[in-house]
């Protein structure tokens, strides 16, 4: 359906870039992670002391500990869904698609020299480009690792329940790791590479959207975009 | 429950009465003989009895097997070796102000060698250990003390009048024993001389012999941790259930977090933020002063230490890991937390003694500053269209 956009009087196709169950689960990833991170710095180092209560029913700790285990759990939903979308859901395939684009070095190559001011965009088959489709991969690797050392420490604090469950295969990969010492270094890593994820992410997407314009940014609220006609 | 205990029970006695056959090894007096010499009455010892087979989480039907165990334990031949250590694990054991029962007991069971506390040296301490191995074979406890010095052919710890390495001592020990305890954090996982940089080679007694053996670490383990190994030993005649670090598990399933009498602090949020503080007064938390209980297995927080009488926590110091492989240098700095740790070198050095925040808020900076050019520049040229 072409249209027209009319006070530029560019002609554009609107494109469906992002279904509501994706960006559904984008906005509560994205809150889980503002919320974990938070919460997760205070876990590390408690900055902040409880008012002075004569009774002990002041939890602090325990009540941040309790919002991360929350938000953790809610990341781990999450991330189990949209790894369902994306391998199995045919509204979808667009993401997998990006993979082919993923292999071509020249599109690799294009993309780049795009960043640097060199050259034009490149055409894209799929809906990311190959350096966000790495970008990607290198950020479900960490959440993935992130969820299994917080599973680690969680299976240390519960032993009953859900916690109990999970608590031989856990063992198994705390040694793996090292010990518990270095459980919580590495998950304290990976909370910076996603901070670094992040940043780079939101400035890339105002980026794509002031210059490619084609309501790039707009895609992640209403699910479409404006797609010029090349 | 009932059926498993009548069981349990039935293997217990069968093999308390192989062991009784054993001849006994020194001395005409008994164990019990020498408990009552030294002022410690039955009841007491019952006491002690009882005690222990909670502690193994026996139920308590059981106590009257536990305080037999205790009392033929003279008939176990035991070989304890020093290799590269303090004699601080003898020193838990052997030196309290009082002598526990544990002591006790563990004085007058047959120690066929133990450096500290035997009489001979020289040629004739060789000969000792020589003729222990030769005379029980595959019967024997071998107990060690200490990490063991690779480097140099083991040369760095050299002993006694042949001047063997501890490697050639600890592997002729190990290959004629019946069972293999690493008493120690440095005889268990290394401990401080295997520390980075290592420069003995020290590595644990389970690097030089393929048998089992089973780590009793600490720094030192206390002595219930010790005795209650050996017992378990006496009764079972097999190994116990050990952990991913052969640890045996009734002694080292839990976290010293789980049980510490400061928990409550900590849930609270309520941490001693310098030494010395109000809060330090008021006993709260050492989290936040470098509390290393949350990542440390071991029992000290239900069993304390000297009797009973106190623990690094109730002294008012922060757990340092060190019943937990590489402690030295996984859990450091001792009095900042886990997230101050400091790592040794990476980046080629350039990142050595940063925490993970400052190397995060560093590359943070850097692409803040990338993100800043790479927007100012694209403003003035913009990218192709």
């Amino acid at each position: 359906m072409a249209q027209l956009n009319e006070s530029l009087k560019i002609p554009c196709k609107e494109e469906v870039e992002f279904s509501v169950a994706f960006r559904w689960q984008h906005w509560i990833r994205a809150l889980s992670i503002v919320v974990l991170v938070i919460s997760g710095f205070y876990l590390a180092y408690p900055f902040l002391s409880p008012p002075v209560n004569a009774e002990p029913t002041g939890f602090l700790y325990a009540l941040f500990r309790s919002w991360h285990e929350i938000f953790g759990f809610i990341l781990v939903a999450v991330i189990l869904y949209k790894a369902f979308l994306f391998f199995f859901s045919k509204q979808h395939a667009n993401e997998r698609v990006s993979f082919k684009d993923f292999l071509n070095p020249s599109v690799w190559i294009s993309q780049i020299k795009y960043y640097l001011l060199i050259e034009k965009h490149p055409a894209i088959k799929g809906a990311y480009n190959p350096l966000q489709f790495i970008a990607y991969v290198g950020f479900y690797i960490m959440i993935f690792l992130l969820i299994l050392t917080g599973l680690i420490l969680y299976s240390n604090v519960y032993h009953s329940g859900f916690g109990g469950l999970i608590y031989a295969p856990m063992k198994f990969f705390e040694t793996l790791f090292g010990g518990l010492s270095t459980v919580r270094i590495f998950h304290h890593i990976l909370t910076w590479g996603i901070i670094l994820f992040v940043t780079v992410h939101v400035y890339m997407a105002i980026y794509n959207s002031v210059f490619g314009k084609e309501g790039g940014m707009d895609a992640i609220f209403s699910g479409r975009k404006w797609k010029k006609n090349h | 429950m009932e059926n498993y205990d009548k069981s349990l029970k039935k293997i217990f006695t069968k093999r308390l009465q192989a062991v009784q056959k054993l001849p006994k090894i020194d001395g005409s007096k008994s164990i019990i003989d020498i408990l009552e010499e030294k002022g410690i009455s039955r009841r007491d010892f019952m006491k002690w009895a009882s005690y222990m087979t909670a502690y193994l989480g026996l139920s308590s039907s059981f106590v009257p097997t536990v305080a037999k165990a205790a009392e033929v334990a003279d008939r176990l031949p035991i070989i304890w070796l020093h290799m590269a250590e303090c004699t601080g694990c003898s020193e838990s054991l052997l030196r309290s102000d009082a002598p526990t029962i544990d002591s006790l007991i563990f004085d007058y069971i047959s120690l066929e060698y133990h450096e500290t506390i035997m009489a001979a040296s020289g040629w004739q301490a060789e000969q000792n250990l020589e003729g222990a191995i030769e005379k029980y074979k595959g019967k024997y406890i071998l107990m060690v003390e200490g990490g063991i010095p690779t480097k140099l052919d083991g040369h760095f710890l050299t002993l006694g009048a042949f001047a063997k390495t501890g490697q050639d001592v600890a592997k002729e020990a190990a290959d004629g024993a019946a069972a293999i305890f690493a008493i120690g954090t440095c005889s268990s996982f290394g401990g401080i001389q295997a520390a980075a940089p290592n420069p003995t080679g020290a590595v644990p007694l389970s690097e030089i012999t393929s048998k089992p053996v089973i780590n009793v670490p600490g720094c030192p383990p206390s002595e219930k941790n010790i005795v209650g190994t050996l017992l378990h030993y006496i009764l079972y005649g097999t190994l116990p259930a050990l952990d991913a670090y052969n640890r045996p598990k009734w002694a080292y399933e839990n976290r010293i977090h789980d049980l510490c009498e400061r928990r409550g602090h900590f849930d609270a949020g309520e941490f001693v933020q310098s030494f010395g503080d109000e809060g330090a007064k008021k006993g709260y938390c050492l989290y936040k002063v470098g509390c290393k209980g949350p990542y440390t297995f071991n029992n000290c927080s239900k069993e304390r230490f000297n009797q009973h009488t106190s623990w690094p926590i109730q002294a008012g110091h922060g757990c340092i890991g060190c019943s937990e492989p590489q402690f030295w240098d996984k859990m450091g700095p001792f009095e900042e937390p886990m997230a101050d740790h400091l790592f040794h070198g990476p980046f080629g050095g350039l990142g050595a003694d940063a925490t993970v925040d400052k190397i995060g808020i560093s590359l943070l900076t850097i692409t803040a500053i990338g993100i800043g050019a790479h927007a100012a520049i694209s403003a003035v040229k913009p990218p192709k269209e």
